[in-house]
């Protein structure tokens, strides 16, 4: 079953040499998976602390992916395969793996940054007291990653999901001490549950559409196909369906968690808030792009202005954030925001938008290396506390010199290719205002790149601490990745008749074509940035030279659009301390007050008959009792006058039924 | 009388016989009392596992079938059987028993007196484990009753500081809601089939097709809901479960919430649905409402209690409202679903209590604010055992917690189109509350963490000498932390039993 | 006349017996009047034998059908003998560290157990008013037997009282019924007579028969008739107690069940309502305030109360069908029966601590399971079986009785059945207390408190009974069944 060629119009090579790794992909998924088994059960007892099962494992899956790339480098077809998972009721469940040009492109993404950053945790994250976890949690993600990619089903694909989830919930908070750590953690694993819940009921609603009988992705997409589906039906699935993508990939509303797990180590972010479970949001959307193309046009609309206000707000954050890693960020934000764009344009743009994810995987993750490097270095995140840097630490200044460039789009490096494509998608496709809003962000992109690198590496050191120069474990990644960056972008360059779009593309293929006035516009664009960037940032000044210019959008971009707080002040704080003190009164006082009350009746009750026994009918016995304990003698008690009570009393007895229930007067 | 028949009876029983050997030995041998303990605690699991290993599992049919008169006098009669619908939750209650009386090895909560509480405790497991075999609805409810007395003495005895108020009010609860199921069985003893009987399966069959008037369902499904409702506990006659397992001591808690609460669930399976199918199509509506309701509201409970141990007892309000929404939906995946969601909330709750047990032991506090974080630096097993537990209940998948939430969800997305047709709308809102639970369930779980596992630790338990996990309890974790793991990864090991008799029951009720 | 003396053969032994007691008693020693204990235990012994030689031999009828030995009357008797075992065995240390007067005390004792006897067996309204007044007379006596103590100087005068008024009211009924019958006194020739009764005279009939149930309605304490049971309970020395609540009330109900089943069947309609009000007035009245007591003995006297409503309510469950009557006598029948244990051993139980505690304070319960553990765990189980939860008989009568309730059906019998479980929840509040200060709290003399053997042997014995009845109640059941009198009227 073939998802992405349903109606195949394409001709595929029936052998190829690499069809052996498409076939076996579930070794690429179960690599990372054992080694987080043994480090966790090993690891500490092993030297170097395990992460040698981590490297070797992920090292082994990266060589795997590239051998299945390989596959549809010679122009090879898809691959399914499952097994059975497990029946409930008419709902068959299996374990499978679905390989196409798009599996096979996010494998070696995915497998290749994580080889890098495990190699550079090695320096980053030596002597950290919880070295050994970190590593186990590192694979784990790995597995998750990859389950994500290669599921040809949608609860598998699920499962893989939530545990990225997990993942880099425990990865944001590992330096659980500083609580700012772990309020991030969980800001990010609630914060994309958010956008999950939403996420799992259109995976239920595709479901729904097989009458629960599969949750296999080609069959859902069949079914859809078949248009027995109301589109509005469709529609909706789609949009709860990108309610993950909101989620995971930090698009608007959503976004607030990622700049804030930048908490966690470095390595982290580059691995999983920059180049991959990030990217998983976009993913999905390719995954599902049947869904989304049979929706109505007005959800691909949605999709498109979420991304466009992405793209541009989050730029803007960028341009006043003083932390390099959550300049960074607020970048991924933005970058990522172009992808999902790219696929709100359809199936041109699904070529597009994925080559972007592709190049930005490599750059990213080479930046935020180089970022941690720096942070290595110097011991601290805020660039107002670096500077002249590249006197000390050449090899990260010309790595990361190079990853910006890529970022700011020039040419002939990564960002350039795929931004321009992009670009070149949004115009054919007509969508105008795409088209400039990738355009201004771009600048504004190039811009706020330059500015990080000048404060970073330009001008006199201005911080405590000695800089020196990273460990070979840290700058050989940076090397490695700042050579695919160069290199990867390439792919894609229509001038090399653009390969990758021979591997990713959505039932038919697009030659890329290559349109000189675009590419000479964004060029300049960027250059533009860069230069206002130089000019700018030249010198170093106390304070911000945009600060006084600027005047209160400052404050608004200092303050995050004030977003976050609404968050905390409208719904946070409500539920936590308010809603939830509400219930437990209601509980306390009026559910448990009614059972109390309950008992509280029942004595009452009970105290009402005993005093009814004891007086009414009792209390000439009483009277009666008391006689007899003053004398002590029973037989005074005789003529104590107490007998006519008694007899008044049993007569009265007697007299009252026979007058209820012999209704004689 | 051979295996075939008489092995679930000889399980059954078994503890009986070893509460009265318990009872009877020298209070000085401590050592031979608790080892007894786990003697005979384990010889009735290694017989519940001979029977499930010698299950059929192709069926949906009774199986280990025995029916014997017991009170001729009255139809009662000893009819005890065993289906994928029992099994699981069967199996589960010898297990968790079994853990339980290793655990008590080493701690035997105060005032000690080893003896009585391990024979409660078998007592105990005699009537749970009798609630899922029996076939006569006389036998269900002796066995359902005999639960009270057992667990009354272990809250009230070896129970917490509020422990007399709990246990009474546990008691005093419970009872009132099964006296009124009892009137619905003898009423439908008497509205039966002819010859009156009390044969669960001929009255299923009997009321499966409608033989019971539709006035009559209506009222008899609310009595005998009601007694199943106060021991799920549904939402609103919840409130005796926090103050139970509050001051219940750990085992009680981890059989509390274990075992006992399905008993409930079960019944809605076994009995109310099956009997009394248009009661069921018109309480649906009802009980999801409820379900929804406890989903959501026990999350916002959750996030305000300062106790960790009630904190885990509101947390499971709500996963049995999961439960309930599953077997709402009146459909083969909800009840699937349902059964699971027991199973698994079986094992993660059991073990939350577990953990919550052993950190009381370390702090001599459950207030969460006392004990302060940093539970990772001191404690980094019982911390991470703590928070794969945690993780497990906010129904992460690939753990157990998740495939009954998902499934209930899913379920509630369609209900029965035989049943509620036209109750889609209204389910498909239960199954958004059902996901904004999720997303608190999540939240006050996490916090929890926070508070408890993570952040600095306190000066105060520097030198407190806090020993982390001890042999004796990773003994009796470690199969729950692995079911948890492997339920999460091969569901089959539920769906599969499962699969055949709630599709028996399905095609039962013409669906 | 026609007499069947094997027939009658228990209650000669009886007679015998208590003539022996009386003529040995004169001629004991002081330090041995505890002597009369063992004989009157061997001539129990001795009539329960001869009981059991009449199982199975049909019904066998004397005196013209006014004395009736059938599997009712067996049933009765045997259980009326077995409880004069149980309070004998509890009352010897009693009394003879008590200093009480020991030859009359059996004496007494046995002259009740006789009457108790023949009540089952008497079909004739003189029977019947013998036989009761054999039960009660002495029942007078013994409440006071404590006569240094106020408290039971009051209680016999006031048990006297009450009970001489009741029989009049009693007697009064009867005699009514004699007149509108024509001269008739047998239970049988009466329902007969009753079926043919002129309309003017039917009123009259209805007061007669209202007359005869307030006489009995005292026996078995019935609300409004209840006030006395507290007070003389509490008064008497605890085996009389034990006595009074036990053979006595089961007494007054084997004589209510003969006349409402055999004599006035037929009127059935007229009384069942003030039946289904004195059950449910009496069961409410007894719980209710049994929540507010702190003595033991006036705790089982309120529960001794509840429970008469119980029983009382399957006379309210009577209709035209036979079948569902039937139902409803076997449950008061096996209710009775197992009322019967568990009451006795609580009161024996109650004896056991009263050595120690002479004011028997439910507090004085406090940490029994350490200094008499098998006392402790005996009244454990009765208390739970009072308050009918498994794994008890209790469970089981209670149980009959809401199935009973159920099948009559029709309105009335749901709605007393819910008032019932309503209160048998309230009931299990007070009946937790004791167990809850037997095994929660701890004693102030914690050393072993020293019980009676026969005392221990008599816990014993009703806890296993009662427990076994719970894991096989067949035989209760079916006693009760095939005790039936219903049809055996007209």
């Amino acid at each position: 079953m073939n998802v992405l060629a349903a109606e195949g119009e394409v001709a595929f090579k029936a052998t190829t040499n690499g069809i052996w790794f498409v076939e076996h992909a579930w070794i690429v998924v179960l690599l990372p998976l054992v080694s987080a088994a043994l480090i966790l059960f090993l690891g500490s007892r092993t030297p170097g602390k395990g992460a040698v099962y981590g490297i070797t494992a992920v090292g082994a899956a990266f060589v795997f992916s590239i051998g299945g790339l390989w596959h549809f480098v010679e122009g090879g077809g898809p691959f399914e395969g499952s097994i059975d998972w497990f029946t409930i009721g008419p709902l068959h469940l299996e374990l499978g793996v679905l390989v196409d040009g798009l599996t096979a492109v996010m494998l070696v993404v995915v497998t290749a940054v994580s080889l890098a950053v495990h190699v550079y945790s090695l320096g980053y994250m030596h002597g950290d007291e919880r070295f050994t976890w970190f590593y186990v949690v590192l694979s784990l993600f790995t597995a998750a990653m990859l389950t994500v990619v290669v599921s040809n089903n949608l609860i598998q694909l699920l499962v893989g999901w939530e545990v990225m989830g997990i993942c880099s919930y425990l990865l944001i908070g590992h330096w659980w001490e500083v609580k700012e750590n772990s309020d991030a953690a969980i800001k990010a694993f609630i914060t994309t549950r958010v956008g999950d819940v939403p996420f799992m009921f259109g995976i239920i609603a595709l479901i729904a559409v097989t009458g629960f009988t599969t949750t296999n992705i080609g069959e859902v997409s069949h079914e859809l196909g078949l248009g027995e589906v109301s589109p509005l039906f469709v529609s909706v699935a789609a949009l709860l369906l990108f309610g993950g993508t909101v989620g995971k990939s930090a698009q608007f509303p959503l976004h607030v968690w990622l700049p804030d797990a930048m908490a966690g180590p470095t390595p982290v972010s580059a691995l999983i808030h920059a180049a991959t479970m990030v990217a998983a949001g976009v993913y999905l959307i390719g995954r599902l792009f049947e869904v989304f193309l049979l929706a109505d046009e007005w959800v691909l609309t949605v999709v498109s202005i979420v991304a466009a206000i992405t793209a541009l707000g989050a730029a803007l954050l960028a341009i006043v954030q003083d932390d390099i890693k959550r300049v960074l960020a607020y970048s991924t934000l933005s970058q990522l925001a172009y992808m999902v764009a790219g696929l709100s344009l359809g199936e041109l743009g699904l070529t597009a938008g994925f080559f972007h994810l592709f190049t930005h995987a490599f750059f990213k993750a080479l930046l935020f290396l180089c970022a941690g490097s720096v942070i290595h270095a110097v011991h601290s995140n805020n660039m107002s506390e670096m500077g002249g840097l590249r006197k000390y630490m050449p090899i990260t200044f010309w790595t990361m010199l190079i990853g910006s460039l890529a970022l700011a789009g020039i040419i002939p490096l990564a960002g350039f290719w795929s931004k321009d494509e992009l670009l070149v998608v949004a115009h054919e496709e007509h969508a105008t205002w795409l088209f400039v809003v990738f355009l201004v962000t771009a600048v504004i992109t190039a811009f706020y790149t330059m500015r990080m690198v000048m404060l970073t590496f330009f001008g006199e050191y201005e911080g405590e601490a000695h800089p020196h120069e990273s460990p070979k474990t840290m700058t050989g990644p940076l090397i490695a990745l700042a050579a695919a960056t160069i290199g990867v972008g390439l792919l894609g360059a229509p001038q090399l008749n653009a390969v990758f779009g021979k591997w990713v593309f959505f039932e038919e293929i697009h030659e890329a074509v290559f349109v000189p006035w675009i590419a000479g516009l964004s060029t300049a664009g960027a250059l533009l940035g860069l230069a206002a960037g130089y000019v700018l940032y030249r010198e170093r000044k106390a304070r911000d030279p945009l600060q006084a210019p600027m005047g209160p959008a400052w404050n608004l971009l200092q303050n995050r659009y004030y977003i976050d707080e609404f968050y905390m002040r409208a719904i946070v704080r409500p539920v936590r301390d308010t809603w939830s003190a509400g219930v437990n009164w209601f509980n306390q006082v009026v559910l448990d007050g009614i059972v109390d009350g309950a008992a509280v009746v029942t004595r009452w009750v009970a105290q009402l008959v005993a005093w009814f026994d004891r007086t009414v009918i009792d209390g000439a016995v009483n009277g009666a009792g008391e006689v007899a304990g003053r004398t002590g003698n029973a037989l005074r008690y005789l003529q104590s006058g107490n007998v006519q009570w008694y007899a008044v009393g049993l007569f009265v007895g007697v007299i009252a039924l026979a007058v209820v229930f012999i209704r004689v007067v | 009388m051979t295996w075939e028949n008489s092995a679930i009876t000889i399980a059954t029983l078994l503890p009986v016989v070893g509460a009265i050997v318990i009872a009877l030995m020298p209070k000085s041998r401590e050592r031979e009392i608790r080892g007894m303990g786990i003697v005979v605690s384990g010889a009735a699991l290694a017989i519940a596992i001979a029977i499930a290993i010698g299950f059929d599992y192709g069926t949906d049919g009774l199986q280990y079938e025995l029916d014997l008169d017991w009170i001729g006098a009255i139809g009662v009669r000893y009819h005890v059987g065993i289906d994928g619908i029992s099994l699981p939750l069967y199996v589960l209650t010898f297990l968790l028993t079994f853990l339980c009386a290793i655990y008590t090895w080493r701690f035997v909560p105060d005032p000690g007196r080893t003896r009585g509480f391990l024979a409660l405790m078998l007592l105990l497991e005699t009537g749970m484990a009798g609630t899922f075999i029996a076939f006569d609805l006389i036998l269900f409810f002796v066995f359902w009753e005999l639960v009270l007395v057992p667990m009354y003495f272990l809250i009230a005895i070896w129970g917490s500081a509020n422990r007399e108020y709990a246990s009474i009010k546990f008691f005093l609860y419970t009872l009132f809601g099964s006296i009124f199921m009892l009137l619905g069985f003898l009423a439908m003893y008497f509205q039966g089939p002819d010859p009156h009987t009390f044969d669960m399966v001929a009255l299923r069959d009997f009321g499966a097709g409608g033989g019971f008037s539709q006035t009559f369902q209506l009222v008899v499904f609310g009595a005998v809901a009601l007694g199943f409702a106060v021991k799920v506990p549904m939402w609103p006659f919840h409130t005796w479960l926090p103050d139970a397992h509050t001051e219940a001591p750990t085992i009680g808690s981890v059989l509390l919430a274990g075992i006992m609460l399905k008993m409930g669930t079960y019944g809605f399976i076994r009995i109310a649905i099956p009997f009394l199918p248009y009661g069921a199509e018109k309480y649906a509506p009802w009980i999801g409402a409820l379900a929804a309701i406890a989903i959501v509201y026990a999350a916002l409970a959750c996030l305000a209690q300062k106790d960790l141990k009630r904190l885990i007892a509101f947390s499971s309000v709500g996963h049995m409202g999961f439960v309930m929404l599953g077997i709402a939906t009146l459909t083969e995946i909800g009840i699937q679903a349902a059964i699971f969601g027991m199973v698994a909330h079986g094992v993660i709750t059991g073990m939350l209590f577990f953990c919550v047990g052993s950190i009381y032991d370390r702090y001599h506090t459950r207030e969460i604010a006392r004990i302060g974080g940093g539970m990772m630096q001191t404690m980094p097993k019982l911390g991470g055992v703590f928070a794969f537990v945690a993780i497990a209940s906010l129904g992460l998948p690939g753990l157990a917690g998740f495939w009954g939430e998902i499934m209930a969800l899913l379920s509630s997305f369609s209900p029965s189109e035989v049943f509620l047709a036209d109750r889609v709308g209204l389910f498909r809102l239960y199954m958004v509350m059902g996901g904004i639970g999720t997303v608190l369930t999540a939240g006050y779980f996490l916090w929890m963490l926070q508070r408890v596992n993570m952040g600095a630790l306190p000066d105060q338990w520097r030198q407190a000498g806090l020993r982390d996990v001890l042999a004796v309890e990773w003994v009796s974790w470690l199969p729950l932390l692995a079911l948890i793991l492997v339920l999460g990864l091969y569901p089959r090991l539920v769906f599969g039993v499962t699969d055949d008799a709630v599709g028996g029951l399905m095609r039962l009720l013409g669906s | 006349m026609d007499v069947d003396y094997h027939a009658l053969l228990p209650e000669f032994i009886l007679a015998g017996t208590i003539l022996l007691v009386l003529v040995v008693d004169v001629f004991l020693p002081e330090r041995t009047k505890w002597f009369a204990m063992p004989l009157g235990l061997v001539g129990v012994v001795a009539s329960l034998v001869a009981v059991a030689t009449l199982i199975g031999a049909g019904t066998r009828v004397s005196f013209g059908g006014t004395y009736v030995v059938d599997e009712f009357a067996l049933l009765f008797k045997g259980f009326f003998l077995v409880t004069a075992v149980v309070v004998l065995s509890v009352s010897l240390r009693y009394f003879r560290e008590g200093g009480f007067y020991q030859g009359e005390y059996y004496f007494l004792l046995l002259t009740s157990f006789l009457g108790c006897v023949m009540m089952p067996s008497s079909r004739d309204l003189l029977l019947l008013f013998i036989a009761l007044e054999l039960v009660s007379a002495p029942g007078f006596l013994m409440a006071a037997f404590r006569k240094g103590d106020v408290k039971s100087n009051e209680a016999g005068v006031k048990f006297f009282i009450i009970g001489v008024l009741s029989t009049a009211v009693m007697l009064f009924g009867m005699s009514l019924i004699y007149g509108v019958t024509g001269g008739e006194t047998q239970l049988a020739e009466i329902a007969s007579a009753l079926a043919d009764v002129p309309g003017e005279l039917q009123t009259l009939t209805y007061a007669a028969i209202l007359f005869v149930v307030v006489g009995f309605a005292f026996k078995v304490s019935a609300f409004p008739f209840q006030f006395w049971a507290p007070d003389t309970y509490e008064g008497s020395p605890v085996p009389v107690a034990a006595f009074l609540a036990v053979a006595s009330a089961v007494a007054g109900f084997a004589g209510l069940l003969q006349l409402m089943f055999v004599a006035f069947a037929e009127q059935h309609e007229f009384w069942v309502p003030i039946f289904a009000f004195l059950s449910v007035a009496t069961m409410s009245v007894g719980n209710f305030v049994a929540l507010r007591q702190t003595q033991m003995v006036r705790l089982l006297a309120y529960s001794g109360i509840a429970q008469s409503g119980y029983i009382l309510m399957t006379f309210a469950l009577v209709t035209d069908d036979a079948a569902s009557n039937r139902t409803a006598f076997a449950a008061g029948v096996a209710y009775i029966l197992i009322y019967g244990i568990m009451n006795l051993g609580a009161f024996a139980a109650t004896v056991a601590v009263s050595r120690r505690h002479p004011a028997l304070l439910i507090a004085d319960f406090a940490g029994l399971r350490e200094t008499a553990p098998v006392i402790a765990v005996g009244m454990a189980v009765f208390m739970i079986s009072l308050a009918g939860v498994p794994p008890t008989g209790g469970f089981w009568g209670k149980l009959l009785i809401f199935q009973a309730a159920i099948e009559r059906g029709g309105g009335l019998g749901p709605a007393l059945a819910v008032v019932m479980l309503v209160n048998s929840v309230v009931s299990v509040f007070y009946y937790l207390l004791v167990p809850r200060q037997m095994f929660l709290r701890e004693a102030a003399d914690r050393s072993r408190l020293r019980v009676p053997a026969l005392v221990t042997v008599v816990v014993g014995a009703a806890t296993i009974a009662l427990v076994g009845i719970f894991v096989l109640p067949n035989p209760v059941a079916r006693l009760a069944e095939i005790s039936s009198l219903v049809g055996l009227g007209p």
